[in-house]
């Protein structure tokens, strides 16, 4: 166990080192885009009214987290099989497990200042008030590691030549047909039923609920499915990456 | 014995044969060469080896244990340098090599001691502290070395190590492989390098199509030829190419280069025939001496049109 430990907390230190200088700028494009989303949606609707402006503002954090997690990490993952860093860490003498948990933790300590920073700026912006939830910290990190274990299982199963293009049409699919800054409702029921199944319009339920309170009619339910999500695709690419060619 | 390989076998899904029968050992403090050309095989073996690959048939054994169904063990036993590169590119080589020497369960003191002797031995100080994305492919290729240097395995697998590398560095390199094998370790070093193996290493494997076509120390390898000569002829590509004379056996014709064994009675013979092609213009310059494991080499792997086609005649 100590064996373990040591070996995710040098992993951690090598991957922060390997991207020091992308983290200042991964960090500052997450805050930007997450501000942008609010600011940006506002533009579409004019004479926004404060409801509406809450609902946008706590969908834009999970459009900020599912946009790197769906597409940022499963092009670092396709980039490092491709070049064979994966398989250079992959000889290693370290747990797999340890390998996994330190670029997760890399990639979720790269989501949260951003996310926490737009919502701070969207509340000041649309003068409305947040009802913190106590799960606020477990809401989260469970939708900022679901995000990036899609984004993982994704870049583990695929090719690493056409993870790119996937990820790219993932994120546009998300970003115009996902119920994240508008309600399940207004797409057609196919779109709808398949968000029943899908972890996003639970991911932005997570964090609707965990910041106002309101909303979200099941936020057990949205738990448990993300959780599930998160669950799967984690197992998913441990057993792709414990897999033997 | 420190690794065993027995009749090893990798079919990938859709029939690629990778390997076909591969058996080899490599002893305590040897350092054992695998060549081969391109696709012959190597890298493949190199990632069974070290459990990325799973063989289809045979056996790995390293310090009797059985990698294949203890793939964890290989990890632990082998120190890797890739061919490809290392993800390192924010760090400096200082930082990079300590990692891997702590990750390797080296304490602090000891990876950077390490860490810093090993610089020095490379004479690397000077770009120690320098992010690896500001140094030339050769230092970072070193960089590579010294993290598989670091906290030598049971088996230390260097896979092009002088790639890049300047001759000088060169040398030193090819000190310190030395000095890993030593110090107990196996070093198994892939190379298409053949001049260099010839010089570094203490046994040898020659792997085409997936299979060892010759194995032994680059001696007994030569001593194949029986002692014969070798003539090496440049020829003038304005004028017509000379038959092959009689005293001239296996001539192989390689671009412009005539090549073939020549026995000890008939040395003054073919230096009279070469000398009198180059007085005619026929050849531009010849050169005749002991077989070298190069010749070894193309013998073994050399393209088959050219092995053939070379027996009666080298016109054309």
């Amino acid at each position: 166990m100590r064996a373990s430990l040591d070996s995710y907390r040098l992993l951690l230190l090598w991957q922060f080192r390997r991207y020091r200088q992308l983290f200042v700028m991964t960090v500052v494009i997450q805050v930007v885009l997450g501000m942008g989303i609010v600011y940006g949606l506002a533009f579409l609707i004019p004479n926004i009214d404060p409801r509406t402006a809450l609902f946008l503002s706590t969908g834009a954090p999970t459009l900020a987290l599912l946009i790197l997690g769906l597409s940022v990490v499963p092009q670092e993952v396709a980039q490092d099989r491709l070049t064979g860093a994966h398989d250079y860490v992959a000889t290693l003498p370290v747990p797999r497990l340890a390998a996994l948990s330190a670029n997760l933790t890399y990639w979720l300590a790269i989501q949260i200042p951003g996310t926490i920073l737009a919502i701070v700026v969207a509340s000041a912006r649309f003068h409305f008030g947040l009802h913190v939830s106590s799960l606020v910290v477990p809401a989260f990190l469970l939708v900022a590691m679901t995000g990036a274990a899609v984004g993982y299982a994704m870049a583990s199963v695929l090719r690493p030549e056409v993870t790119s293009i996937v990820s790219s049409f993932v994120s546009v699919f998300i970003l115009l047909f996902s119920p994240l800054d508008f309600p399940l409702s207004r797409l057609p029921s196919f779109l709808q039923v398949i968000h029943r199944i899908l972890p996003v319009k639970y991911m932005a339920d997570l964090i609707r609920w965990s910041l106002t309170g309101r909303f979200v009619a099941s936020p057990g339910l949205a738990f448990a499915v993300v959780g599930l999500w998160c669950v799967a695709c984690l197992g998913v690419t441990y057993r792709v990456a414990t897999r033997r060619r | 014995m420190i690794l065993q390989v027995e009749r090893l076998a990798k079919v990938y899904p859709g029939g690629v044969r990778a390997n076909e029968d591969i058996s080899l050992h490599v002893d305590r403090g040897e350092v054992f060469g695998l060549l081969g050309p391109n696709g012959a095989g190597k890298t493949t073996l190199v990632s069974q080896v070290l459990g990325l690959a799973k063989p289809t048939s045979g056996t790995i054994h390293i310090d009797g244990v059985d990698v294949v169904q203890r793939p964890a063990v290989a990890r632990r036993a082998c120190s890797y340098q890739p061919q490809s590169s290392v993800p390192i590119r924010g760090l400096t080589p200082l930082q990079a090599i300590e990692l891997v020497g702590r990750i390797r369960r080296l304490d602090r003191q000891e990876a950077r001691r390490r860490t810093i002797e090993l610089l020095e031995t490379l004479e690397l100080t000077e770009w120690s502290s320098k992010v690896v994305t500001e140094l030339s492919g050769g230092v970072t290729r070193l960089v590579a070395f010294c993290m598989s240097a670091v906290a030598p395995g049971r088996i230390v697998i260097l896979d092009e190590p002088t790639n890049d590398v300047d001759p000088l560095r060169r040398k030193l390199l090819w000190r310190e492989v030395r000095a890993l094998a030593d110090a107990g370790s196996a070093v198994v070093l892939v190379t298409h390098n053949v001049l260099e193996a010839e010089r570094c290493v203490d046994r040898l494997a020659i792997v085409d199509h997936g299979t060892v076509v010759a194995e032994g120390t680059p001696a007994a390898l030569k001593s194949a030829f029986g002692g014969a000569l070798r003539l090496e002829v440049v020829l003038d590509p304005t004028a017509a190419a000379p038959a092959a004379p009689a005293f001239l056996a296996s001539p192989t014709r390689a671009g412009r280069r005539l090549i073939g064994d020549v026995g000890a009675a008939d040395l003054m013979v073919a230096v009279a025939w070469a000398k009198e092609l180059q007085r005619r213009g026929t050849i531009e310059e010849f050169s005749i001496g002991p077989a070298t494991l190069e010749d070894v080499y193309v013998r073994r792997v050399g393209p088959e049109p050219e092995r053939e086609d070379t027996g009666a005649s080298v016109a054309g």
